[in-house]
C-alpha cells in the first residue's frame, strides 16, 4: 500500500525530465519511438494471426472439447458440459459451433457454414473466414463437397452422407426449458427419463389449437432415452436426423454444453397416436426463383414494383440458398443427385410419393 | 507430446478424427498415428482429468508437461490398460444418473482388431451408430468383454471402451448393446 504514492511521484519526476531534454524540436514536436506502431502495422499484414495455434484454439481447449464430444456421442442426446472458452465473437453467435468445428477440422477437410440456409450471411462468412485463416481449410458453399458443415438452424436440403459431419449451433440446450425454467429440476427429469411435463405441454397444444403448434426446437426423443432440443431447425428438418448417415454434433457456447446424434440413431419427434408429428406445409406455393415445391420455403416480403396499390408483395423462396442455385440451373435435380442409391431424406423427396410430405393430419395452418 | 513421437497438434487431431469415427460408428476400425494407445491418451488426457496407467513412458511424458494427475483404477476418468491385470473394469467409474458423462473411458491396448483378430472374441453389436447389426473382433478374453458389457447394465451410467492396436482404433460406447457371439 505504501508503495503506491512513491511510485507515482517517481513517474512524475521522469515525465518532467522528459520534457526538458534536448529532443524537443521547436516545430515538429517530440520524436516518438515507433516500435509498437510498427509491430501493430506488421501484424495487420499477417492478418494478426501470428502466435495463434493451429485452428485458433489452444490444444488444452481442444482436448477438453474433444473429450466432451466423445462422451456426447457415447450417450446420444445427453447434454455434456464443457468449458466454452471466450471466442472472438460474443457468446450466442455461434461460439459453441465454432469450438466444436475447430476441434474437429483438419487441413484435409472442406468446411461449409450456413446461417438459416444462407452461405452468404455475415455471421456465416466470418466463421468460414476464421476457419480458413487459422485452420488452413478449403471452404465451399456446395453441400455435397463439404466434409464438415456448421449450420445455424437448418439441415441442408441435399442428402448428407456417411462421410460428412454436421455441427449445429444451439441457443437453448434443453427441450424441457419450455415447460420448466429450473435447470436443476430438468436435469433430474432427464436422469429419470421423466418427460411427463412435456407430454402435458403437447396435450395442451392440441386442446388449444387442434394440433401441436411448435414451429422450431421440436422436442425429440433420441435413441429412446433422452429428450433432445434439436436446436431451432424447422420441423421440416427433424425427420432428417432419424437414422441419418451422418454424425450430428450440437454445441451451445452460451450454455457451455454439447450433445450429439450418432449416425443410424433413432430420432423420434414427440407426438400422439391420433395427433401425429407434421412438418410445415406450403400449399400451392413454389420457390419464386427455382420453382421447387419440395424444399423448405420462407416468406419473402418485397416492395412491389408495378402495382401501386399494394406496397408489398409476398413471395416464397427456398431457404437453402446453395441448393436453390443448383435448382435454378437444373429444376429437376433430386436431393440425392450425388448418391448412387436413392435415399429418403426429409419430407417431399422427389422420388418418394408426394402426398404433401406425408401429413396425416388435416387441420389447416401453414406453419407459424 | 514429442516425447512419445507424436506431433502435439496434428497427430492428436488425426487421432481424435479416428476416435470420433470409431465412437460414432461402433464396430468400425480406423487408422490413427502410432502407437495408437499412446496417441489416444495424449489426445484426451491433461491435468483436468485423472489417469490410471502402469505405462512408465506415458506417465513420464505427461508428467513432463504437467498433464498427469494419477488416480487408482476405480476412480480414474481415463484408464489405460496395456495388459489386463489385477483390476476389474466393473469397478471403474460409471458416472451418475444426472451426469453419466462422468463415467470412465477405458483405453485397451490390444494386439489385433477385427479382420486379423485370431483367437479374439467376436462381439455382435446393434444400436446407435450401427446400421442394423455388425460384428467386431477384439483380441481380449471373453470374460473381459463380458465384464465390460456388465458396466452398461444401468445405462446411461457406464464405461466407454476404446481398443487400440499399434496404429488402429475401434470403440464401444456404452449406448451400444453387445453380446459375445
Amino acid at each position: 500500500m505504501n508503495d503506491l504514492p512513491t511510485q507515482r511521484s517517481r513517474e512524475r519526476v521522469t515525465m518532467t525530465e522528459h520534457t526538458t531534454t534536448d529532443d524537443v524540436l521547436p516545430d515538429e514536436g517530440t520524436p516518438v519511438a515507433t516500435d509498437s506502431v510498427d509491430a501493430a502495422l506488421e501484424s495487420l499484414d499477417s492478418d494478426g494471426l501470428e502466435g495463434y495455434n493451429y485452428a485458433y484454439l489452444d490444444e488444452h481447449t481442444k482436448r477438453e472439447v474433444r473429450r466432451s464430444v466423445l462422451k456426447a456421442v457415447a450417450i446420444p442426446g445427453h447434454q455434456v458440459p464443457y468449458a466454452s472458452r471466450p471466442m472472438p465473437l460474443a457468446r450466442g453467435w455461434g461460439t459453441g459451433g465454432i469450438q466444436a468445428s475447430l476441434s474437429i477440422l483438419g487441413p484435409e477437410d472442406t468446411f461449409k457454414v450456413i446461417d438459416q440456409g444462407a452461405d452468404e450471411s455475415i455471421n456465416a462468412a466470418n466463421i468460414r473466414r476464421l476457419a480458413e485463416n487459422t485452420a488452413d481449410v478449403p471452404t465451399t458453399t456446395d453441400t455435397t463437397e463439404a466434409d464438415l458443415i456448421q449450420s445455424r438452424h437448418r439441415i441442408p436440403e441435399e442428402v448428407l452422407t456417411d462421410e460428412q459431419r454436421l455441427v449445429l449451433q444451439v441457443p437453448i440446450t434443453d427441450a424441457l426449458r419450455t415447460v420448466d425454467p429450473s435447470d436443476a429440476a430438468n436435469r433430474r427429469r432427464h436422469a429419470h427419463k421423466n418427460y411427463g411435463k412435456m407430454w402435458v405441454h403437447l396435450y395442451e397444444n392440441v386442446v388449444e389449437y387442434g394440433e401441436i403448434k411448435i414451429s422450431s426446437r421440436y422436442p425429440t426423443m433420441v435413441a429412446g432415452r433422452y429428450l433432445m432440443d434439436p436446436s431451432p431447425i424447422p420441423r421440416w428438418d427433424v425427420p432428417k436426423l432419424d437414422h441419418a448417415d451422418h454424425l450430428t454434433v450440437l454445441a451451445a457456447g452460451r450454455e457451455a454444453r454439447l450433445y450429439a446424434v450418432p449416425p443410424h440413431t433413432e430420432v423420434e419427434p414427440l407426438a400422439f397416436d391420433d395427433r401425429q408429428f407434421t412438418v410445415e406445409r406450403f400449399p400451392e406455393q413454389a420457390c419464386h426463383a427455382c420453382g421447387s415445391t419440395d424444399t423448405y420455403l420462407v416468406e419473402v416480403s418485397e416492395e412491389a414494383t408495378e402495382d401501386g396499390d399494394n406496397a408489398f408483395e409476398t413471395r416464397y423462396a427456398c431457404n437453402d440458398a446453395s441448393f436453390c442455385a443448383k435448382r435454378r440451373k437444373n429444376p429437376d435435380l433430386p436431393k440425392d443427385h450425388h448418391l448412387e442409391e436413392a435415399v429418403d431424406w426429409g419430407p417431399g423427396t422427389p422420388d418418394a410419393p408426394t402426398d404433401d410430405a406425408g401429413t396425416p393430419v388435416e387441420q389447416g395452418g401453414a406453419g407459424e | 507430446m514429442r516425447a512419445l513421437g507424436l506431433d502435439p497438434v496434428h497427430d492428436t487431431r488425426r487421432t481424435f478424427d479416428g476416435l470420433l469415427e470409431a465412437m460414432s460408428r461402433p464396430g468400425t476400425v480406423h487408422a490413427v498415428p502410432a502407437p495408437a494407445d499412446h496417441a489416444v491418451v495424449a489426445t484426451l488426457v491433461d491435468h483436468e482429468v485423472t489417469l490410471a496407467t502402469d505405462d512408465e513412458t506415458l506417465r513420464a511424458a505427461l508428467s513432463e508437461q504437467g498433464r498427469l494427475t494419477r488416480a487408482p483404477y476405480g476412480e480414474a476418468d481415463i484408464v489405460h490398460a496395456r495388459e489386463h491385470t489385477d483390476w476389474d473394469v466393473r469397478d471403474c467409474k460409471r458416472g451418475s444418473l444426472t451426469e453419466p458423462s462422468d463415467g470412465a473411458t477405458v483405453v485397451y491396448r490390444v494386439e489385433t482388431l477385427d479382420d486379423d483378430a485370431d483367437g479374439g472374441t467376436t462381439l455382435g453389436l446393434s444400436g446407435p451408430g450401427v446400421d442394423g447389426t455388425t460384428t467386431l473382433s477384439v483380441a481380449l478374453p471373453e470374460a473381459e468383454l463380458s465384464a465390460l458389457a456388465a458396466t452398461h447394465s444401468d445405462y446411461p451410467r457406464g464405461v466407454d471402451a476404446i481398443f487400440a492396436t499399434e496404429d488402429r482404433v475401434a470403440a464401444l460406447p456404452r449406448s451400444v448393446p453387445m453380446e459375445v457371439v
